[in-house]
């Protein structure tokens, strides 16, 4: 182990690590690492040799056992079922790699052809939802199911806000598809009437609205990212 | 308490928790939550966000069990881990971390240990950080805790003790390559 941590990466990339596993970087770098940590192994190999090397400093901090309420809302807040662990389409640190890395959606491609099969009309369709030079989500529009799958890339929950997403067809106003998930995937459906517009002139847009999504139909919170369908 | 039996336990129940066992989830929750709470409190200093950050953790290692690989790091430090880095995305979504006191290295207690009162469970590899750690100047130390312990980040250390942000990115740099070359003795 101390083998393999002493000899991962160029000197630079440690520092990163150490930085990152200190906690000393701001949002934009810390997310920046935060990122590479699931694309690049020799990365996150540094990365668990500082969290190996630091774990111990938190001897110093007293155990405080939390309110029994926190269990309660924890086993209450679980997924009734849990995904299986094979499922490349639930798997957060895939989707994260491919957001990172544009390369990477000609592996998706041959996936998706593995998954979808090859029926031309029907096939998926991919947006990057991106905002503030960020991949804030990823979203797969599964035409054959009439669902979108939305996963979470880098994006940060605001306290008592939600995130939902809108279909943006040309000189059409944006339609709701459903609320998102920052911890998880989601999948939405897609309605019937909807379905036909969700194509590659469509754009995917996610705002920021009060808990239980816009009162009004319409997006009344910032935009905080969007991307156009492309077919995967 | 028994840290390699507890260890064992850990490691059977994140096992199960990767296969989706609730019960699993419950045990690791009772193993580890005091200390993972301890720590999320530390660096939030707040209880309400504390607990919140504690549930998002428990969500994490829920999801992620099975990323866990036994044979390359102890269950506690991949516990401790999220909760750490659960805690400071939370101080950076919110833009400041809550602890920005001045540090004056001079009139400040050196690091030279951990008090005995607060070392509740002292272990080797702590001992021997700690050794490490007091290799360091005094300067370096106060910032490594800073960040650690405040979460702060290095423009906030740098206010903290009223240095160049760039000498305090050589300070905590130094002082970690330092650390790591004297852990690897």
């Amino acid at each position: 182990m101390s083998e393999i941590d002493s000899h991962t990466g160029a000197p630079d990339d440690d520092l990163l690590a150490a930085e990152y596993v200190l906690g000393v970087l701001a949002a934009p770098d810390r997310g920046a690492a935060a990122r590479r940590i699931e694309r690049d192994h020799a990365f996150a190999a540094s990365v668990a040799g500082w969290e190996a090397r630091l774990a111990p400093w938190t001897d110093e901090i007293a155990p405080v056992v939390p309110p029994a309420a926190v269990w309660d809302r924890i086993a209450g807040s679980l997924p009734a079922q849990k995904a299986p662990a094979s499922s490349v389409w639930e798997n957060l640190a895939f989707w994260r790699g491919l957001t990172v890395a544009t390369g990477a959606l000609a592996a998706a491609s041959i996936a998706a052809l593995v998954y979808f099969g090859t029926a031309e009309s029907k096939s998926p369709l991919i947006a990057s939802l991106d905002g503030a030079g960020r991949h804030v989500f990823v979203a797969t529009v599964d035409p054959r199911r009439a669902t979108v799958l939305v996963v979470p890339a880098s994006f940060s929950p605001e306290p008592g806000r939600v995130p939902e997403l809108w279909l943006i067809a040309p000189g059409g106003k944006p339609r709701s598809l459903g609320l998102l998930n920052a911890e998880k995937p989601v999948t939405l459906v897609v309605p019937a009437g909807l379905l036909p517009r969700a194509n590659t002139q469509a754009v995917l847009a996610v705002s920021i609205e009060p808990p239980g999504g816009s009162p009004t139909g319409a997006p009344t919170g910032p935009v905080i990212a969007q991307g156009k369908l492309t077919n995967l | 308490m028994d840290l390699d039996a507890n260890r064992s336990l850990l490691v059977a129940a994140l096992g199960r928790v990767a296969a989706g066992d609730r019960a699993a989830l419950q045990t690791v929750y009772r193993l580890a939550s005091a200390k993972l709470f301890g720590v999320c409190l530390r660096i939030l200093r707040e209880q309400s966000e504390a607990e919140d950050v504690l549930q998002e953790v428990c969500l994490t290692v829920w999801r992620k069990a099975g990323d866990f690989d036994a044979g390359r790091a102890s269950p506690m430090t991949w516990l401790i881990a999220i909760a750490r880095n659960r805690a400071i995305d939370r101080l950076r979504a919110g833009g400041r971390s809550r602890r920005m006191e001045t540090i004056d290295v001079a009139t400040e207690v050196p690091d030279t240990g951990t008090p005995a009162d607060v070392a509740l469970e002292r272990t080797e590899q702590n001992e021997r950080l700690q050794v490490c750690l007091g290799e360091l100047a005094a300067h370096e130390s106060s910032a490594l805790r800073g960040a650690f312990f405040d979460g702060n980040t290095y423009e906030e250390l740098a206010e903290r003790m009223n240095v160049p942000l760039g000498t305090m990115k050589s300070w905590v740099r130094r002082a970690m390559m330092k650390l790591k070359t004297c852990l690897e003795r």
